[in-house]
């Protein structure tokens, strides 16, 4: 009990902040409301400090994992909270500053919007060091539950809510998908806990006695597919990934960032952790790297496979830039699955042949990248007929970027050149080792297609490129400004230092701790395989 | 201590059933009862409202004040609270002294409930409880 | 779909059970039914209350099979999880019914197809 929450300490930091923002944020006095970003920067800060000291390592398949994890969303986090700076109530306080109208705490939504993005971002540590289904479950939804509300109220328009109840909507059905999966695992294995010390009955370890001896559970084999379908809401990957486009383009700019970071991390740990409970099992020899059970060996792949297809695909034909960087989330999404297709590899497996590492760097360098091209768009706006600003959305407004904006246009130019895996910078470092893990798991069907997509992001990356680099900036482009929150363009400033300087260090040593892998032990079947299958419910336990 | 269904003898639920069967019918009763021994006069001060109560006007139609829903979403708060202290309540009778110290598992609760004061401090700062 | 998936598992029968008559298999397709019901009626409908309903009607689904297998594996994990469910429902239906009392009040209207400003 105590060891649980020694390990828990980054989470609770995170928590009690969000509680104080919460109530802070309603203060009537605007110089007060205005601490709720600075304090949710410093949290994260501290959290992020506290993870990288306290976070021990964990029982089973993938110690180092919670480590990674934390670290990671906290320092992701950190400037995800200069990205978002800016966007609760805007219309609203300028009009409070005009003296239009009193602060009313009713009508306000910064405190929330604060707190929720503090809690979506507990949410997704919690996923990282979770060990038990219970728990899993509770912190997916603790990610996705405030993302929901973040959506609904980051702009005052109505295509922000249509947004969010399509996302919530979506959100709730893959909510009761990956649900059931945990039900069934639990049906087939006779306890909710992921991982436990060696001889002691957990999902892992139930799991793998099953697939040495009679093969997987049926039950538990179904709930593992249902559990990977219903998170692949999380990832944005094909069977769920509808909602993506339509969500990014209905929220805010920065919001947008936001989503296809944490829900995505919160997902891929998750998967992570599924995947390390299955186990990737070698055909021959106990300790070769291996691939994971059958039937959701091949559903990875497929879902992996439609989801870089479908998202590169109707990624070309768009002509808003929100859109085109939704489907191109999806399409990044695939390319991760790439990873948890490969497995870890053998043991002591070299950095490039570990799937692993390969999906946790990648996450990290998609999380900057990423930032970075949102960062752009949030920081210019449009301003319409009526006066009001609106975000820049088309790929028009971007045209000229470098001339009239050259640190917002390099800004964009490096990330979509990052996100696209030219060879300098962070994206080629990161793509790479999913080409190599996959290459030497012998996925190379995988690979070709891997390459293909490749190809074809070039497109529309390249054209986002070109239209800030090489076109002249239109005579109407007067009506695209700089959106007041400086903070925004240090948020893409940072990631585009971030895109040169971070494939320098030596980061993937990093992802390679956190992608280490060990096979978990077989319950032996003294222990009492299932403990349950004492005759359950028999006469005789009356 | 039955904790199981199985355990539990189904008899001792018959006292319930006939407490369920006797308020069934005794409302039914009473309906019947009325219906048919009941004068039957109907007029305008017959559907008038009852001593105290607000003449009706206007459509049930009506918008509701938005701080119905509101106040709804924090009951929401303190219905899902007392799932949790029920099998608190069922166990904190039956734990073993010897192995666990009931001050501890009283400051869990109280732990508990007190996360709930932040949704009421929050709830007051929002102005939830204001009906002005 | 996955209810038939299930009958067979079942009938295959890698967990047998007696639960007095009413067999583990009984619990499992009801909630297996009712599963499948809140997905087909998720799909077809396009009242957002009653796809809200829908979800609730999956989550209950999961929450019957929890009780079920908790029951036939003699612990009460299965049963723990459920309070969570429920109560992850209920922050849920919170969440349902400020969107859709937000909604309302700018189209007066919870069908879904009117709100198509986002094409797709």
């Amino acid at each position: 009990m105590i060891e649980k929450i020694g390990a828990l300490w980054p989470e609770i930091i995170l928590f009690a902040a969000a509680c104080i923002v919460m109530v802070v944020g309603l203060s009537p006095t605007a110089a007060v409301r205005r601490l709720c970003a600075p304090l949710a920067g410093a949290a994260l800060i501290v959290a992020g400090i506290v993870a990288w000291f306290t976070t021990p390592a964990a029982h089973g398949p993938l110690p180092m994992l919670p480590l990674f994890g934390k670290t990671l969303v906290a320092g992701v986090g950190v400037l995800l909270a200069l990205l978002l700076a800016g966007t609760p109530d805007r219309e609203y306080e300028s009009a409070i500053a005009r003296g239009a109208t009193g602060y009313d705490p009713i009508r306000a939504n910064r405190a929330e919007f604060w707190a929720f993005f503090l809690f979506s971002l507990t949410g997704a540590m919690l996923c990282a060091g979770a060990d038990d289904l219970i728990w899993l479950f509770l912190a997916l939804e603790l990610t996705s539950l405030p993302t929901y509300i973040m959506v609904a109220v980051s702009t005052g328009r109505n295509r922000s809510m249509e947004a969010a109840v399509k996302y919530f909507f979506l959100g709730a059905l893959g909510a009761a998908v990956f649900l059931y999966g945990f039900t069934l695992l639990y049906g087939g294995t006779g306890t909710t806990r992921l991982f436990a010390p060696a001889g002691e009955p957990s999902i892992a370890s139930i799991l793998a006695a099953q697939a040495a001896g009679p093969g997987i559970n049926a039950v538990a084999m179904t709930g593992l597919v249902l559990s990977f379908l219903g998170v692949c809401f999380k990832i944005a990957a094909v069977p769920m990934h509808f909602y993506t486009p339509d969500v990014y383009q209905g929220a805010s700019s920065a919001v947008a960032g936001f989503l296809a970071f944490v829900p995505k991390a919160a997902g891929f740990f998750t998967i992570l952790i599924l995947a390390g409970a299955a186990g990737w099992w070698g055909s021959s020899p106990v300790d070769a790297g291996g691939s994971l059970p059958q039937p959701l060996h091949q559903i990875v792949l497929i879902v992996a496979i439609l989801t870089m297809s479908v998202g590169n695909a109707l990624a070309v034909v768009q002509s808003s830039a929100k859109r085109m960087l939704a489907y191109s989330s999806i399409a990044h999404s695939g390319y991760m699955l790439v990873g948890v297709v490969a497995g870890p590899g053998p043991a002591n497996a070299p950095y490039t042949s570990n799937g692993v590492a390969a999906v946790l760097f990648y996450l990290l360098s998609y999380g900057v990248m990423n930032l970075g091209a949102f960062a752009v768009l949030a920081s210019l706006e449009r301003r319409r007929a009526d006066g009001s600003a609106d975000e820049a959305d088309d790929v028009n407004d971007l045209k000229g970027l470098c001339a009239t904006r050259p640190l917002l246009g390099w800004t964009l130019v490096l990330s979509v050149v990052g996100l696209l895996g030219l060879p300098p910078l962070l994206g080629f470092w990161a793509k790479l080792p999913l080409f190599t893990s996959a290459i030497s798991s012998n996925e190379i069907g995988l690979v070709i297609v891997l390459g293909l997509n490749s190809a074809v992001a070039a497109y529309y990356y390249l054209r986002l490129a070109s239209v800030a680099l090489l076109e002249s900036p239109e005579l109407t482009n007067d009506t695209v400004r700089s959106s007041p929150f400086p903070a925004r363009a240090v948020a893409g400033l940072a990631s585009a230092v971030g895109i040169v300087l971070l494939a320098a260090w030596p980061l993937n040593q990093w992802a390679m701790q956190g992608g280490r892998y060990q096979r978990v032990e077989p319950l032996k079947a003294a222990e009492g395989t299932p403990p349950a299958r004492v005759d359950a419910g028999a006469p005789a336990a009356r | 201590m039955p904790t199981l269904l199985a355990d539990t003898d189904v008899g001792s639920y018959l006292p319930i059933l006939l407490l369920i069967t006797m308020a069934i019918v005794f409302a039914i009763a009473n309906l019947a009862a009325s219906n048919l021994i009941g004068p039957r006069r109907t007029g305008h001060v017959k559907g008038m409202t009852y001593e105290s109560g607000m003449n009706p006007v206007g459509t049930a139609r009506k918008r509701f004040n938005v701080r119905f829903y509101l106040i709804a979403m924090v009951f929401l708060v303190f219905d899902i609270e007392i799932i949790f202290l029920y099998p608190w309540a069922v166990t904190f009778p039956n734990i073993d002294h010897a192995v666990a110290d009931g001050a501890v598992w009283l400051g869990r609760i109280l732990f508990f409930l007190l996360t709930t004061v932040v949704a009421y401090v929050y709830g007051y700062r929002k102005g939830v409880f204001r009906f002005d | 779909m996955i209810g038939g998936t299930l009958v067979t598992l079942l009938a295959q029968g890698p967990i047998p059970a007696d639960m007095g008559g009413v067999t583990l298999a009984h619990y499992l397709v009801v909630s297996a039914v009712m599963f499948v019901l809140g997905l087909v009626g998720f799909m077809v409908r396009r009242n957002l209350i009653i796809m809200f309903l829908c979800t609730e009607l999956m989550f209950q689904a999961a929450g019957i099979a929890l009780i079920a297998f908790s029951r036939f594996h003699m612990n009460h994990t299965g049963q723990t999880f459920v309070i969570f469910v429920l109560t992850v429902a209920a922050a849920e239906a919170a969440m349902a019914l400020a969107l859709v009392v937000l909604l309302f009040r700018r189209k007066e209207t919870l069908d879904g197809a009117a709100w198509r400003e986002l094409k797709g």
